[in-house]
């Protein structure tokens, strides 16, 4: 029963991921054809990115929705999602070690920082591999969240 | 049985404030989700460090998702005045300090693009629903991760064991 309930969190979050990753490339899509919905889908990323073309790889001539930094992660995200189960299968869930999550996060956290102080400029190949690391690492902490509020509740706060 | 179970709510206010001011504002978004991520790290932090009992990674995920709502609407509200109807005026703020300063923050100038439409309280409330859900799911990922760091952690149970909280905050059981 567990094992199911896990593989259902893991199809929705599989086909979540898909689909965020979709809308990102369907914005410049609908943006080259004059279509409003691809306005509307800049907007609905504006918040969680910055946006800038130059930091942006590009599709049929327009930016993507997101810049190479964030695509890195989703992309990272989707490929962490197509290794969860053979790597921790359906019938458990573990967090990783605190120390894991810490080599996956720094080197894109020096790279943000470094950047963001003008230390050195990265290119946008750099980004998107940075990205994809730490990226790599979210759907085991992602999954065993929402395994864990699905399989025991809430019992602890309120 | 253990005393009072923790508030999310103040945890998740702290954690949704830091990340939705910060979110807001185009000279230190260019972090993009990382902030709201962050701020769902810090509110799982200071919900963990006062908790009698072990949190799980359920329980980030839920202060998590709070913060993300939290968040979503400080941002809305931080953002307001860079849309259509105050942008000439910080756009001509930027392009004056850009006639003095040498080093601008690269693409600015498309900083001001995203108010570029006429501001309504329908897109407002609109955009805010989509960015409510989209913080929402960045929160629970990382109020799972700050729980994963700060939650305290209890070896797993010997097998037919029952599962007992342990007793290392000084908080005594009555």
């Amino acid at each position: 029963m567990n094992a199911k309930k896990i593989s259902w969190i893991y199809s929705a979050s599989l086909l979540g991921i898909l689909g965020w990753l979709g809308a990102i490339w369907l914005a410049p899509y609908l943006r080259s054809r004059g279509a409003p919905l691809g306005k509307f889908i800049y907007l609905c990323f504006s918040p969680i990115c910055h946006q800038i073309p130059a930091r942006s790889f590009s599709f049929v001539g327009y930016p993507l929705a997101v810049c190479a930094r964030c695509l890195g992660i989703y992309f990272g995200f989707l490929a962490g999602m197509v290794l969860y189960p053979f790597v921790r299968g359906f019938s458990t869930v573990r967090l990783p070690k605190a120390r894991v999550f810490l080599a996956f996060t720094a080197p894109i956290v020096v790279d943000t920082v470094a950047n963001f102080f003008h230390l050195w400029e990265t290119s946008n190949v750099l980004r998107l591999s940075l990205g994809f690391l730490w990226g790599s690492l979210l759907p085991f902490y992602f999954m065993t969240g929402l395994a864990e509020l699905a399989l025991k509740g809430i019992k602890h706060i309120e | 049985m253990n005393g009072q179970k923790p508030k999310l709510v103040g945890p998740a206010l702290i954690g949704g404030a830091v990340a939705g001011i910060l979110s807001g504002i185009p000279f230190v978004n260019c972090l993009c989700c990382l902030w709201i991520i962050g701020g769902a790290i810090l509110a799982s932090y200071l919900l963990a460090k006062d908790s009698p009992v072990n949190l799980t990674a359920g329980d980030g995920a839920i202060v998590g998702a709070f913060t993300g709502l939290f968040a979503a609407a400080i941002e809305a509200l931080i953002a307001v005045p860079f849309q259509a109807m105050n942008v000439a005026f910080f756009q001509k703020v930027m392009e004056r300090l850009a006639e003095f300063s040498k080093e601008m923050p690269a693409g600015w100038e498309t900083w001001f693009k995203r108010g570029e439409a006429p501001f309504s309280i329908a897109w407002f409330f609109l955009g805010l629903v989509v960015s409510a859900a989209i913080f929402a799911a960045l929160g629970a990922l990382g109020g799972i991760i700050g729980m994963s760091l700060f939650g305290k952690k209890t070896p797993p149970p010997a097998p037919g064991i029952t599962h007992e909280t342990p007793q290392d905050t000084g908080h005594s059981q009555s």
